[in-house]
Protein backbone atom coordinates (compact mmCIF):
# COMPACT_ATOMS: atom_id res chain seq x y z
CA UNK A 1 0.00 0.00 0.00
CA UNK A 2 3.17 2.11 0.79
CA UNK A 3 4.74 1.65 -2.08
CA UNK A 4 1.49 1.80 -4.23
CA UNK A 5 1.05 5.39 -2.46
CA UNK A 6 4.47 6.23 -2.98
CA UNK A 7 4.37 5.49 -6.73
CA UNK A 8 1.47 7.39 -7.74
CA UNK A 9 3.08 10.38 -5.84
CA UNK A 10 5.84 10.53 -8.04
CA UNK A 11 3.75 10.03 -11.47
CA UNK A 12 2.34 13.10 -10.12
CA UNK A 13 5.47 15.10 -10.07
CA UNK A 14 7.09 13.17 -12.90
CA UNK A 15 4.04 14.31 -15.32
CA UNK A 16 3.32 17.70 -14.11
CA UNK A 17 7.30 18.58 -13.94
CA UNK A 18 9.12 20.49 -16.88
CA UNK A 19 12.90 20.13 -16.49
CA UNK A 20 14.89 19.97 -13.04
CA UNK A 21 13.72 22.58 -10.48
CA UNK A 22 10.11 22.87 -11.52
CA UNK A 23 9.99 19.63 -9.79
CA UNK A 24 10.50 20.85 -6.36
CA UNK A 25 7.44 22.61 -5.41
CA UNK A 26 5.30 19.16 -6.10
CA UNK A 27 7.96 17.09 -3.98
CA UNK A 28 7.79 19.50 -1.13
CA UNK A 29 4.35 19.61 -1.52
CA UNK A 30 3.74 15.81 -1.92
CA UNK A 31 6.95 14.50 0.38
CA UNK A 32 5.41 17.15 3.14
CA UNK A 33 1.75 16.08 3.27
CA UNK A 34 2.51 12.49 3.14
CA UNK A 35 4.77 13.15 6.47
CA UNK A 36 7.84 11.09 4.25
CA UNK A 37 10.07 14.23 5.00
CA UNK A 38 10.06 17.73 6.87
CA UNK A 39 11.18 21.10 5.11
CA UNK A 40 14.10 20.93 6.40
CA UNK A 41 14.65 17.43 5.02
CA UNK A 42 13.52 18.86 1.40
CA UNK A 43 16.32 21.60 1.65
CA UNK A 44 18.62 18.96 2.89
CA UNK A 45 17.87 16.83 -0.45
CA UNK A 46 18.02 19.66 -3.15
CA UNK A 47 21.20 20.56 -2.02
CA UNK A 48 22.19 16.80 -1.49
CA UNK A 49 20.66 16.25 -5.10
CA UNK A 50 22.86 19.14 -6.60
CA UNK A 51 25.92 17.57 -5.31
CA UNK A 52 25.31 14.36 -6.57
CA UNK A 53 25.47 13.32 -9.99
CA UNK A 54 22.18 12.51 -11.57
CA UNK A 55 19.13 14.82 -12.20
CA UNK A 56 17.29 16.32 -9.45
CA UNK A 57 13.97 14.56 -9.56
CA UNK A 58 15.33 11.00 -9.69
CA UNK A 59 17.85 12.03 -6.39
CA UNK A 60 14.67 12.96 -4.40
CA UNK A 61 12.99 10.07 -5.61
CA UNK A 62 16.07 8.19 -4.10
CA UNK A 63 16.10 9.81 -0.89
CA UNK A 64 12.13 9.47 -0.01
CA UNK A 65 11.62 6.34 -1.37
CA UNK A 66 14.17 4.89 0.50
CA UNK A 67 13.24 6.96 3.92
CA UNK A 68 9.96 5.71 3.16
CA UNK A 69 9.92 2.23 2.19
CA UNK A 70 13.78 1.26 2.26
CA UNK A 71 15.74 -0.13 -1.36
CA UNK A 72 12.50 -1.63 -3.07
CA UNK A 73 10.76 1.96 -2.08
CA UNK A 74 13.44 4.44 -3.66
CA UNK A 75 13.23 2.00 -7.09
CA UNK A 76 9.50 2.21 -6.83
CA UNK A 77 9.69 6.04 -6.68
CA UNK A 78 12.27 6.34 -9.48
CA UNK A 79 10.15 4.63 -11.51
CA UNK A 80 7.20 6.81 -10.95
CA UNK A 81 9.57 9.38 -11.49
CA UNK A 82 10.24 8.10 -14.82
CA UNK A 83 6.68 7.02 -15.64
CA UNK A 84 6.62 10.16 -18.45
CA UNK A 85 9.60 8.58 -20.09
CA UNK A 86 8.45 5.04 -19.90
CA UNK A 87 5.24 5.82 -21.47
CA UNK A 88 4.84 9.31 -23.26
CA UNK A 89 8.26 9.15 -24.92
CA UNK A 90 7.86 5.91 -26.42
CA UNK A 91 4.90 7.87 -28.51
CA UNK A 92 7.28 10.36 -28.94
CA UNK A 93 10.12 8.10 -30.59
CA UNK A 94 7.69 6.48 -32.55
CA UNK A 95 5.29 9.36 -33.55
CA UNK A 96 8.94 11.37 -33.94
CA UNK A 97 7.91 13.87 -36.84
CA UNK A 98 4.45 14.81 -35.57
CA UNK A 99 6.81 16.32 -32.10
CA UNK A 100 9.26 17.87 -33.84
CA UNK A 101 7.89 21.63 -33.72
CA UNK A 102 4.63 20.30 -32.95
CA UNK A 103 2.57 23.76 -32.97
CA UNK A 104 0.19 22.87 -30.16
CA UNK A 105 3.12 21.70 -28.06
CA UNK A 106 4.42 24.81 -27.90
CA UNK A 107 1.55 26.78 -27.16
CA UNK A 108 1.07 24.62 -24.30
CA UNK A 109 4.40 24.77 -23.21
CA UNK A 110 4.21 28.42 -23.08
CA UNK A 111 1.92 28.62 -20.91
CA UNK A 112 3.66 25.84 -18.82
CA UNK A 113 6.96 28.20 -18.30
CA UNK A 114 5.74 30.94 -16.35
CA UNK A 115 3.21 28.75 -14.64
CA UNK A 116 6.37 26.76 -13.64
CA UNK A 117 8.54 29.81 -12.97
CA UNK A 118 5.74 31.03 -10.54
CA UNK A 119 5.32 28.01 -8.66
CA UNK A 120 9.45 27.78 -8.15
CA UNK A 121 9.35 31.59 -6.84
CA UNK A 122 6.14 30.19 -4.22
CA UNK A 123 8.36 27.42 -2.68
CA UNK A 124 11.80 29.73 -2.65
CA UNK A 125 9.78 31.80 -0.33
CA UNK A 126 8.77 28.42 1.22
CA UNK A 127 11.98 27.12 1.83
CA UNK A 128 13.09 31.14 2.93
CA UNK A 129 10.56 31.04 5.58
CA UNK A 130 11.99 27.56 7.46
CA UNK A 131 15.47 27.97 6.39
CA UNK A 132 16.16 31.99 7.62
CA UNK A 133 13.68 31.56 10.69
CA UNK A 134 14.25 29.71 14.02
CA UNK A 135 11.60 29.62 16.71
CA UNK A 136 9.44 32.02 14.26
CA UNK A 137 12.31 35.04 14.88
CA UNK A 138 14.63 35.83 11.74
CA UNK A 139 17.94 34.34 12.51
CA UNK A 140 20.23 36.89 11.28
CA UNK A 141 23.51 34.66 10.25
CA UNK A 142 21.57 32.44 8.18
CA UNK A 143 20.58 35.30 6.41
CA UNK A 144 24.12 36.46 6.07
CA UNK A 145 25.31 33.26 4.87
CA UNK A 146 22.33 32.58 2.48
CA UNK A 147 23.17 36.47 1.15
CA UNK A 148 26.61 35.32 0.69
CA UNK A 149 25.85 32.16 -1.06
CA UNK A 150 23.67 34.40 -3.40
CA UNK A 151 26.40 36.66 -4.57
CA UNK A 152 28.63 33.78 -4.84
CA UNK A 153 26.34 32.53 -7.30
CA UNK A 154 25.36 35.20 -9.40
CA UNK A 155 28.14 38.07 -8.98
CA UNK A 156 31.17 36.22 -9.21
CA UNK A 157 29.35 32.90 -10.83
CA UNK A 158 30.80 29.88 -8.68
CA UNK A 159 29.53 26.65 -9.49
CA UNK A 160 26.78 25.30 -7.65
CA UNK A 161 28.48 22.85 -6.05
CA UNK A 162 31.23 25.24 -4.62
CA UNK A 163 28.88 27.49 -2.75
CA UNK A 164 26.92 24.26 -1.18
CA UNK A 165 30.27 22.82 0.33
CA UNK A 166 31.19 26.40 1.23
CA UNK A 167 27.93 26.75 3.16
CA UNK A 168 28.67 23.76 4.70
CA UNK A 169 32.35 24.79 5.87
CA UNK A 170 30.11 27.94 7.25
CA UNK A 171 27.67 26.17 8.83
CA UNK A 172 30.40 24.08 10.63
CA UNK A 173 32.04 26.76 12.06
CA UNK A 174 29.55 29.43 12.45
CA UNK A 175 26.95 26.83 13.87
CA UNK A 176 28.93 24.38 15.81
CA UNK A 177 32.16 25.92 16.86
CA UNK A 178 30.69 29.28 17.29
CA UNK A 179 27.59 28.41 18.43
CA UNK A 180 25.57 31.11 16.74
CA UNK B 1 17.81 -11.57 -31.54
CA UNK B 2 21.08 -12.27 -30.19
CA UNK B 3 22.58 -9.23 -31.96
CA UNK B 4 19.80 -7.02 -30.29
CA UNK B 5 20.40 -7.94 -27.03
CA UNK B 6 24.26 -6.72 -27.43
CA UNK B 7 23.23 -3.56 -28.57
CA UNK B 8 20.88 -3.15 -25.73
CA UNK B 9 23.87 -4.02 -22.80
CA UNK B 10 26.12 -2.01 -25.10
CA UNK B 11 23.89 1.03 -24.77
CA UNK B 12 23.47 0.22 -20.90
CA UNK B 13 26.92 0.81 -20.35
CA UNK B 14 27.87 3.66 -22.29
CA UNK B 15 25.04 5.28 -20.42
CA UNK B 16 26.03 4.11 -17.14
CA UNK B 17 28.97 6.01 -17.71
CA UNK B 18 27.26 8.99 -18.78
CA UNK B 19 25.04 8.89 -15.80
CA UNK B 20 28.28 8.57 -13.69
CA UNK B 21 29.15 11.87 -14.59
CA UNK B 22 26.40 14.49 -14.53
CA UNK B 23 26.19 17.22 -11.56
CA UNK B 24 23.17 19.27 -11.13
CA UNK B 25 21.71 18.76 -14.63
CA UNK B 26 21.13 16.95 -17.46
CA UNK B 27 23.21 18.95 -19.88
CA UNK B 28 26.09 17.18 -19.41
CA UNK B 29 24.66 13.87 -20.95
CA UNK B 30 23.65 15.87 -24.19
CA UNK B 31 27.60 17.21 -24.44
CA UNK B 32 28.41 13.46 -23.74
CA UNK B 33 26.04 12.22 -26.31
CA UNK B 34 27.25 14.75 -28.63
CA UNK B 35 30.96 13.58 -28.25
CA UNK B 36 30.17 9.94 -28.74
CA UNK B 37 27.14 9.23 -30.89
CA UNK B 38 27.90 12.65 -33.12
CA UNK B 39 31.57 13.20 -33.22
CA UNK B 40 33.16 9.50 -32.40
CA UNK B 41 30.70 6.86 -33.67
CA UNK B 42 28.63 9.28 -36.46
CA UNK B 43 25.65 7.32 -35.61
CA UNK B 44 23.62 10.51 -35.32
CA UNK B 45 23.92 13.57 -36.87
CA UNK B 46 23.97 17.41 -34.59
CA UNK B 47 20.42 17.72 -35.98
CA UNK B 48 19.16 14.58 -34.70
CA UNK B 49 20.56 15.12 -31.38
CA UNK B 50 18.36 18.81 -31.56
CA UNK B 51 15.33 17.04 -32.38
CA UNK B 52 15.79 14.26 -29.95
CA UNK B 53 16.85 16.72 -27.13
CA UNK B 54 13.98 19.38 -27.71
CA UNK B 55 11.34 17.15 -27.61
CA UNK B 56 12.53 15.55 -24.17
CA UNK B 57 12.60 18.73 -23.07
CA UNK B 58 9.20 19.62 -23.89
CA UNK B 59 7.70 16.23 -22.49
CA UNK B 60 7.15 16.21 -19.12
CA UNK B 61 9.28 14.40 -16.55
CA UNK B 62 13.09 14.33 -15.86
CA UNK B 63 14.59 15.91 -19.20
CA UNK B 64 17.49 13.42 -19.16
CA UNK B 65 15.32 9.98 -18.60
CA UNK B 66 13.09 11.57 -22.18
CA UNK B 67 16.29 11.73 -24.09
CA UNK B 68 17.51 8.69 -23.03
CA UNK B 69 14.17 7.28 -23.94
CA UNK B 70 13.53 8.37 -27.13
CA UNK B 71 17.38 8.08 -28.08
CA UNK B 72 17.77 4.33 -26.98
CA UNK B 73 14.19 3.67 -28.52
CA UNK B 74 15.37 5.59 -32.22
CA UNK B 75 18.61 3.11 -31.82
CA UNK B 76 17.30 0.00 -30.85
CA UNK B 77 13.21 -0.05 -30.03
CA UNK B 78 11.80 -0.15 -26.65
CA UNK B 79 14.44 -2.20 -25.00
CA UNK B 80 17.00 -0.09 -26.41
CA UNK B 81 15.47 2.99 -24.80
CA UNK B 82 14.62 0.70 -21.64
CA UNK B 83 18.60 0.06 -21.27
CA UNK B 84 19.18 3.81 -21.64
CA UNK B 85 17.11 5.11 -19.37
CA UNK B 86 18.42 2.47 -16.52
CA UNK B 87 21.80 2.32 -17.16
CA UNK B 88 21.75 6.56 -16.80
CA UNK B 89 20.18 5.79 -13.67
CA UNK B 90 22.32 3.38 -11.77
CA UNK B 91 24.98 5.54 -10.03
CA UNK B 92 23.57 8.41 -9.38
CA UNK B 93 20.71 5.74 -7.55
CA UNK B 94 23.12 3.42 -5.69
CA UNK B 95 25.19 6.86 -4.71
CA UNK B 96 22.34 8.24 -3.22
CA UNK B 97 20.96 5.09 -1.34
CA UNK B 98 24.51 5.45 0.44
CA UNK B 99 23.97 9.16 0.86
CA UNK B 100 20.93 8.22 2.51
CA UNK B 101 21.64 5.75 4.69
CA UNK B 102 24.62 7.98 6.03
CA UNK B 103 22.08 10.99 6.40
CA UNK B 104 20.02 8.79 8.38
CA UNK B 105 22.35 7.54 10.87
CA UNK B 106 24.08 11.35 11.33
CA UNK B 107 21.56 13.65 10.75
CA UNK B 108 21.49 14.35 15.00
CA UNK B 109 25.59 14.28 14.87
CA UNK B 110 26.09 17.77 15.72
CA UNK B 111 28.72 18.54 13.10
CA UNK B 112 26.51 16.88 10.46
CA UNK B 113 23.64 18.97 11.49
CA UNK B 114 25.96 22.84 11.12
CA UNK B 115 26.98 21.26 8.22
CA UNK B 116 23.10 20.92 6.78
CA UNK B 117 22.17 23.94 8.84
CA UNK B 118 24.83 26.40 6.28
CA UNK B 119 23.83 24.14 3.24
CA UNK B 120 19.72 25.03 3.91
CA UNK B 121 20.79 28.59 3.60
CA UNK B 122 22.58 27.86 0.40
CA UNK B 123 18.93 26.40 -1.13
CA UNK B 124 16.89 29.01 -1.73
CA UNK B 125 19.82 31.15 -3.36
CA UNK B 126 20.53 27.96 -5.68
CA UNK B 127 16.90 27.91 -6.66
CA UNK B 128 16.98 31.72 -7.23
CA UNK B 129 20.06 31.38 -9.77
CA UNK B 130 18.32 28.83 -11.44
CA UNK B 131 15.29 30.64 -11.44
CA UNK B 132 17.02 33.69 -13.60
CA UNK B 133 17.60 31.28 -15.70
CA UNK B 134 14.17 30.02 -16.36
CA UNK B 135 13.15 33.61 -16.57
CA UNK B 136 14.53 34.50 -20.21
CA UNK B 137 12.48 31.85 -22.04
CA UNK B 138 9.61 32.10 -19.81
CA UNK B 139 7.86 35.62 -21.02
CA UNK B 140 7.22 35.25 -24.36
CA UNK B 141 4.15 38.08 -24.37
CA UNK B 142 3.08 40.20 -21.45
CA UNK B 143 0.22 38.71 -20.28
CA UNK B 144 2.58 35.48 -19.01
CA UNK B 145 3.53 37.41 -16.31
CA UNK B 146 0.03 37.67 -15.02
CA UNK B 147 0.09 33.68 -15.19
CA UNK B 148 3.58 33.71 -13.22
CA UNK B 149 2.02 36.14 -10.77
CA UNK B 150 -1.11 34.39 -10.21
CA UNK B 151 0.40 31.02 -9.78
CA UNK B 152 2.60 32.21 -7.58
CA UNK B 153 -0.55 33.19 -5.44
CA UNK B 154 -2.44 30.19 -5.99
CA UNK B 155 0.41 28.61 -4.76
CA UNK B 156 1.72 30.42 -2.21
CA UNK B 157 -1.67 31.97 -0.48
CA UNK B 158 -4.33 29.21 -1.35
CA UNK B 159 -1.85 26.44 -1.28
CA UNK B 160 -3.33 24.94 -4.99
CA UNK B 161 -1.99 21.50 -6.14
CA UNK B 162 0.97 21.79 -8.42
CA UNK B 163 -0.83 19.40 -10.49
CA UNK B 164 -3.43 21.66 -11.36
CA UNK B 165 -1.83 25.10 -11.67
CA UNK B 166 0.64 23.17 -14.21
CA UNK B 167 -2.98 22.38 -16.11
CA UNK B 168 -4.23 26.02 -15.83
CA UNK B 169 -0.75 27.10 -17.24
CA UNK B 170 -1.23 24.85 -20.27
CA UNK B 171 -4.72 25.73 -20.58
CA UNK B 172 -3.49 29.59 -20.61
CA UNK B 173 -1.17 29.21 -22.34
CA UNK B 174 -3.26 27.69 -25.73
CA UNK B 175 -5.53 30.80 -25.38
CA UNK B 176 -3.38 33.30 -25.13
CA UNK B 177 -1.11 32.15 -27.84
CA UNK B 178 -4.25 31.05 -30.19
CA UNK B 179 -5.80 35.54 -29.25
CA UNK B 180 -2.26 36.54 -30.33
CA UNK B 181 -2.14 34.19 -33.58
CA UNK B 182 -6.25 35.40 -34.60
CA UNK B 183 -6.77 38.92 -33.18
CA UNK B 184 -2.91 40.48 -33.10
CA UNK B 185 -1.86 37.89 -35.93
CA UNK B 186 1.38 37.55 -34.27
CA UNK B 187 2.80 33.80 -33.69
CA UNK B 188 4.33 33.87 -30.11
CA UNK B 189 4.11 29.61 -29.24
Amino acid sequence: MLLLELFWSFVKIGFTSFGGLSMIPLISSEMISHGWMTAHEVSDIVAIAEMTPGPLGLNCATFAGMRAAGVLGAFIANLGALSPSLTLCVVAAIFFEHFQNNHRLGQVMTGVRPACVGMVAGVIVDLALVNYFEASKIHIPSVILGVTDLILLLKFKISIPLVILFSAAAGIILFGILGV
Amino acid sequence: MLEKLKICMKLYWQFFTFGSFTFGGGWSIVAQMKDLYVDKEKILTNEELFDITSIGRSLPGTMIGNIAMIFGHKLSGFFGGIACVFGMITVPMIILLLITTFYTAFQDNLWVASAMRGVRTAVAPVIISALLGMVKSAFKAPPFYVVAAAMFILYFCFNFSCVWLVVIGAVLGLIICEYYERVKKIVIA
